[in-house]
Formats: structure tokens, C-alpha cells, sequence
């Protein structure tokens, strides 16, 4: 009996530590990543076929000898789906330039993007947030397409103008933005309806102010049924922050950095008035005080209102049973502005840094970015003008309905802090004022000492 | 006979080989390796710039550093005596004579083949507001008005008890088993003599159990200051270190040093630092264990 404990003892000693082993998690939980849709996969690269050789540029790489690219990119989903189905449409179009799409997990892909390339054995073409290029472009990650865009038939002058300059740094143009992906609002029309408050044009009826957005929700709240949410938002992190940026760029604040990159420019005045604004909307009840799940809040149909980015669309689509609208962020305060980020396609530095590839490379961003619809399908807005005119775009529904956002995205100024600046400063100080233990004034004055102790480092 | 024994050492040499090359190799030179990057300014792939003690006195002088090994330590105070007390008498349950023995001794150490991201999530769907198993129970028994939630995972001193209880919960099974085994080996003879002798259970417990655990006590109370001083996973997937980074662990600041802010050589520094008190902490140990380990 004893004898058999001890054994058990053992056994169980080494299966524990065995088991302690592998617990490598790094989710950071929550909606950090604008790559986390869970459409069902769409397997079916659509009847675009036909429509996109035409704007695929004739001469597909030049000598006519074949040229392999690897891809790596960090979508899951509906997205990943997406853009195997583009990238098997390039394939089946494009016979001299073969295209292979790693997919990689989003939390670990730029660490595995960046040690890859130090070591040499990244791929040829990848995916990079523009918030993440000056980063990337300081480590010597990613490459500068100036050479090759002329070749390769990219004009510049095709891209929606906003999109693309947030992706210049130093007057040279360092990736192909293929779509934004704004913070947006979300309305479930059923509830809107029965509370008197959606009007005939299938839109809110609210006055786009300060007031009006208040009125609105208190109008909500009185009139929904009892535990239904006037508005899901999350209590920390992302989608509230990405809510202060907005509000802080809508009364003009311009970033938290300056223009230098190099000294803290936080405006202490606009940034407090926002998160003042938006702590009134906690404490007044409006958002369910730490609701663990606000997607599924919404989702479920028992809160009127959300906020989150474009990416949403394409899981309420597929969503039974949920009547959802979608517009921009409304206009609270002096001029229409919203959070976002862009997906775009970046050549990381090779040890060969291969013209021939490096041109095939930026066909095929290029051609990508002609083919927005097709990547739309999630939600994102496509990158070129252009595509918002294609009849495949049009035919989706609610995305032509933001697709003007694209104009007033106000992208964060080309530090190399950028993520840092977020994670270490704004959010942790930010969610202190949701939580009611930090007065916005107090929340600025921390957030600026911050940000300038951050980028001194 | 020397020639035999030489033979023999070189045989083991031989066979100690495999092991010793991919031990060094994996395990020895790495460490090497990281003293070097403690003196250097050392991110995934830009070239390093060699910086002198300049890691050392910033780190002597990081607010956020110190702050981290305190919570760190806040947590080794709050879970190493709770889970001796505990897993005592989980043991002492499940060693009862009973039909349900075989149920104790399985349902006890279950959560221990959790894997922490398991657990964590488990823990998170447990104490979240308005629909965890926490709070509805306690609606439920009406401890908790309908209109009320407690925020167990946004509140400092609330979420220290939740992190607490979860790593008891799933770690607790381990040291269960450890104590069950051995208070199997207590000598059945002696607590009968004492039963004949009309000795209460109490004093049984107190004069005889307890004495015997003492030893096993000690290797579970230094197991559990070790790994309860390396915690960062279940805070980093339930807290994420929040409240204000007031429950981040000194392991979650390396990490974040090191793989966020892609400053790999300050990130070696802290961690030569968490060494040296891990290390300093098992020496006291080690001499206060042999001192009274001479007198038993």
C-alpha cells in the first residue's frame, strides 16, 4: 500500500511538472486585435475573377521566369479566410508569381516577424499594422518599395490620400496600405425601433453634439426594458481608449506626442474635457459598470448601442436573428474624427533583398489592394477609392455606410513608442478615470509624465 | 584497482555526455550568455552597445521594479502559508476512513492537471460580474442584493484574494498528495497506543500528525516560495496586472521589458536580480532547515 503511494508520488511529481511546462499563453485577452472576426469561413473567392485581371497590371513579373514569394500575415477567422481566398485568386491569375500565405498567431507575430528577419529567414512579403511601421522601419525591418513601385506599376496617387501618408515616413513610402479599420458605432435596430428612436431613414435619430448624444442615451435608458445595456463598450483598454482618441481628435487634439517624436504633447485641457465626457457615461449608467463581455452584450441582442472597430461587421452579419446598423462615430464635438489603424503589406528586409522578387512583391501588394471588395468582406474599408466604386463593394451591405470614414481616420504620428505609449501609459491611466479612482485633470498630468519618461528611454 | 576506477569514471563520463551537451548547451550557456546582456543595450536584432553597470543603477533606481518584486512577494505571503493550512487538511479529509476516500483523493487533485491558461480562464469565468458562478451564487443565498455586483477582478484588495484562490484551487492537489503520503507513512502502531491511552483526536493531530509532517512541511514550504515567486501567468491572463499595474509581478515586468519594449538587456538584468533573491531565500532556508534538522 505504502509502497504503491510512493510510486503514485513519483508519477504524479513528473506529470505536474511536465504539465507546469506548458503553459505558454500569451493572450492578452479581451478585443486587442482588430484580427480576431469570427465570420465563418468564406471559403469562395467570389465571381471577382474577372473584374480584378483586368486591374492586375499585364506584365506579371518581368522576365517571365517564376518567382516564389513567401507571405506571412496575422489574420484568423474571417479575415484569414479572406485572404487565402485573395492570394489563391493572385495565384490562379498571376501564373509567373506563386504566392505561399503563412499564417502566424497575431500576438506573437511581430515578435516572430522581427527575429526572423534579424536571423535571415523571414519571408519575403509580410503584414504590418501602420501603427507598428516606424518600429519595424527603425529596426531595419522593413524595407523602403521607392525602387521597385515604378516597375511593379503601383500608383501612389490611387490610394486614398489619408491611408497613405500615415504610411510615409521620411518622404519614402514603406508599405501598401490595403484597408482601414476605423472605430466605428454599432445600433441594434430592433431595440432602437421599440424605444421611438430609430428614424425612417433605418438611422438613429439623434442630434450629432455633445447634448444630443446624452439625450439620446437617456432617452435610451428610459425607454428600454429592464437589463438591456443603452450602450455595450468594454471598461478598460482598447475600444475606450480608442473611443478618447476620437473625442480628444474630434475637439482637435493632435496625438500625445509632438511633432519632434522625441517630447510628450499631451493636451491637457482637450484630453481631460473627452475623458470627462466619456467617465459621465460610465457613472451615469449609461454602460453596464464592468461588463465582462460587451460583443456578446451586443451580440445577443440586449444593448442598444456599441463601439468597436470595422471589423465587427462581418461577425453581426453572420450573427442570427440581430437587425444591426452601422455609422460612424457620432459627431460629439467640433469636427467629425474617429480612432484607426491600417492593415498594410510591408517588404521585410531579405539577406538577398532580390530585385525580381522585391518588384513581384509589390505586384502583388498592389494587386491586393486593387481587390478590396473581396478583403471588405470582414468589414475593413478598402484602401483605394477606386474599389468603393466596384459593384461588389456596393452590393455588401453596411460598409458604404462608414466607408466615408476613411477621410477623418486620425492615425497616431510616426513614433517608434506608439504601442508602447498605449499599453504603459494611456490605457493604464485611462482606465483608472472609467473606474471612477482618478479625476481626468489627474489622468492627463500622469499620462503626459509618462509618455515623456516612455519616450526618453 | 585505480585503473578500474578510472575506467569506471570515464564510462560515466561517457554516458553523462548526451545529457551534459545538451545541459550545457541549452541550460548553461544561455545563462553565461545573459550575464553578458546584462551589460549591454540588447533588443531582438539591432546591434547591441555595450553599456557597463548602466542596466544595474538604472535598475537599482526603478520605481516599477521594486514595485513589481513587492507584488510578488505580497502574493508568496498570501499563498504559501493559506496552501500549507489547506492542503493539510484536504489530507486529512481524504485520509479518513470512508466509502468516499477514492472521490477526496481524485476531486482534490484534479485542477493540478489544469494547465495555468485552463485554470486562469476558468478563474476568470468564475469570479466575473453579473454572470460568474461567484457572484450568482451569492445572489442565489441572497448574501449579495439583486442589484449589487462585487467586482472581484477591478478591485486591488478583491483581486487578490481571487488570484489567491484560483492558484490555491489549482495548485493545491500537489501538495495534497505530498502530505496524504505522508501521513500514509505515520506508523499505524503509535496512534493506536495513543487511541488506547484515550488521547483525543486533538491531541493526536497536534502531538503526533503534525510532528511527523514537519519535514515534508519544509520542502513544500521552500517548492512553494520558489514557484510562488515566479508566478506570472494567471496574473497576466486574470488581471493583467491591473488594477494601475498594482498586482504585476516582477516576471511580468521582465517580460514586458523584454518582448514589448524589446529592451532584452535590461529584461537579463531583472532577472539575475529575481536569481539572487530566489537564491538568497533558498540558502536561509537550507541553513535553517539544517540547524533544526541537527536537533531532531
Amino acid at each position: 500500500m505504502k509502497k504503491s503511494y510512493s510510486l503514485s508520488v513519483t508519477a504524479l511529481l513528473s506529470v505536474s511538472l511536465m504539465l507546469s511546462a506548458c503553459g505558454g499563453n500569451n493572450n492578452n485577452g479581451g478585443n486587442a486585435s482588430p484580427a480576431d472576426s469570427s465570420a465563418p469561413a468564406s471559403s469562395a473567392p467570389a465571381s471577382s475573377a474577372a473584374a480584378s485581371e483586368s486591374a492586375a497590371p499585364a506584365d506579371n513579373g518581368g522576365s517571365g521566369e517564376k518567382v516564389n514569394l513567401s507571405f506571412w500575415t496575422l489574420f484568423d477567422g474571417g479575415d484569414g479566410a479572406n485572404m487565402q481566398a485573395l492570394v489563391d485568386e493572385f495565384n490562379k491569375t498571376h501564373p509567373d508569381i506563386q504566392v505561399k500565405n503563412t499564417k502566424l498567431v497575431w500576438g506573437e507575430y511581430y515578435t516572430k516577424l522581427i527575429t526572423a528577419v534579424g536571423n535571415g529567414t523571414g519571408p519575403d512579403v509580410g503584414i504590418s499594422h501602420t501603427s507598428r511601421l516606424p518600429d519595424l522601419i527603425d529596426q531595419g525591418v522593413v524595407t523602403s518599395y521607392d525602387d521597385v513601385s515604378q516597375d511593379a506599376g503601383v500608383d501612389w496617387s490611387t490610394f486614398n490620400q489619408n491611408l497613405l501618408n500615415a504610411t510615409v515616413v521620411d518622404g519614402e513610402h514603406y508599405a501598401v496600405p490595403i484597408d482601414t479599420h476605423p472605430f466605428i458605432m454599432y445600433y441594434n435596430k430592433k431595440l432602437l425601433k421599440d424605444a421611438g428612436l430609430l428614424g425612417d431613414d433605418g438611422k438613429p435619430a439623434m442630434e450629432q453634439s455633445a447634448d444630443g448624444f446624452i439625450k439620446f442615451l437617456d432617452a435610451l435608458k428610459a425607454k428600454l426594458p429592464a437589463k438591456t445595456t443603452p450602450f455595450a463598450l468594454s471598461n478598460s483598454n482598447d475600444d475606450p481608449y480608442r473611443l478618447w482618441w476620437a473625442l480628444y481628435s474630434q475637439l482637435g487634439g493632435n496625438d500625445v506626442v509632438a511633432d519632434d517624436l522625441k517630447t510628450a504633447a499631451v493636451d491637457a485641457d482637450k484630453g481631460a474635457k473627452a475623458a470627462d465626457y466619456i467617465q459621465k457615461l460610465y457613472t451615469n449608467g449609461y454602460i453596464k459598470k464592468n461588463d465582462p463581455d460587451f460583443y456578446k452584450n451586443f451580440q445577443s441582442g440586449t444593448a442598444a448601442i456599441m463601439m468597436t472597430g470595422v471589423w465587427a461587421t462581418g461577425t453581426w452579419e453572420s450573427t442570427k436573428g440581430l437587425e444591426f446598423g452601422a455609422m460612424p462615430i457620432p459627431k460629439i464635438f467640433d469636427q467629425p474624427a474617429t480612432w484607426g489603424d491600417s492593415h498594410t503589406i510591408i517588404l521585410p528586409t531579405t539577406k538577398a533583398n532580390d530585385p525580381a522578387k522585391r518588384k513581384a512583391a509589390a505586384i502583388f501588394a498592389n494587386w491586393i489592394a486593387d481587390n478590396g471588395q473581396i478583403w471588405a468582406k470582414a468589414g475593413h474599408i478598402p484602401s483605394k477609392p477606386s474599389v468603393l466604386e466596384k459593384e461588389e463593394f456596393k452590393a455588401l451591405p453596411y460598409r458604404s455606410d462608414y466607408a466615408s470614414v476613411a477621410d477623418t481616420v486620425k492615425f497616431s504620428k510616426p513614433s517608434t513608442k506608439v504601442w508602447q505609449i498605449r499599453d504603459n501609459s494611456s490605457f493604464k491611466f485611462l482606465n483608472e478615470v472609467w473606474a471612477g479612482k482618478m479625476t481626468p485633470a489627474d489622468a492627463m498630468a500622469k499620462m503626459q509624465e509618462a509618455t515623456q519618461k516612455i519616450l526618453n528611454e | 584497482m585505480r585503473m578500474n576506477k578510472m575506467r569506471a569514471d570515464v564510462l560515466a563520463l561517457l554516458f553523462l555526455l548526451p545529457f551534459l551537451a545538451v545541459y550545457g548547451l541549452f541550460t548553461i550557456w544561455p545563462m553565461v550568455k545573459g550575464v553578458q546582456m546584462t551589460f549591454y543595450k540588447w533588443t531582438l536584432i539591432k546591434k547591441m552597445k555595450y553599456v557597463g553597470w548602466d542596466n544595474y543603477s538604472k535598475m537599482f533606481h526603478d520605481q516599477e521594479v521594486w514595485a513589481a518584486i513587492w507584488h510578488s512577494a505580497i502574493f508568496v505571503i498570501l499563498t504559501t502559508p493559506t496552501m500549507i493550512v489547506l492542503a493539510i487538511l484536504l489530507a486529512m479529509i481524504a485520509n479518513r476512513k470512508s466509502r468516499l476516500q477514492k472521490l477526496y483523493r481524485s476531486v482534490f487533485f484534479l485542477p493540478s492537471v489544469l494547465s495555468v491558461a485552463v485554470a486562469s480562464y476558468l478563474g476568470l469565468f468564475v469570479f466575473q460580474p453579473y454572470n460568474g458562478f461567484v457572484n450568482t451564487l451569492l445572489h442565489l443565498i441572497r448574501l449579495l442584493p439583486e442589484n449589487r455586483e462585487i467586482f472581484w477582478l477591478t478591485e486591488l484588495s478583491l483581486s487578490w484574494i481571487a488570484l489567491t484562490l484560483i492558484t490555491l484551487w489549482w495548485t493545491v492537489g500537489f501538495n495534497f498528495i505530498l502530505y496524504l503520503s505522508a501521513m500514509q507513512d505515520i506508523p499505524d502502531e503509535i496512534v493506536e497506543a495513543a487511541k488506547l491511552d484515550g488521547a483525543s483526536d486533538s491531541v493526536i493531530f497536534w502531538k503526533i500528525t503534525l510532528p511527523y509532517l514537519t519535514p515534508i512541511t519544509k520542502t513544500i514550504a521552500m517548492l512553494q516560495i520558489i514557484s510562488s515567486f515566479k508566478v506570472f501567468l494567471q496574473i497576466y491572463i486574470i488581471t493583467g496586472g491591473g488594477p494601475l499595474d498594482k498586482t504585476r509581478p516582477i516576471i511580468q515586468l521582465i517580460y514586458q521589458t523584454g518582448f514589448r519594449k524589446n529592451d532584452l538587456g535590461y529584461a537579463a538584468t531583472m532577472s539575475y536580480m529575481l536569481f539572487v533573491i530566489l537564491l538568497v531565500l533558498s540558502a536561509i532556508q537550507y541553513f535553517i532547515n539544517n540547524r533544526k534538522g541537527a536537533n531532531a
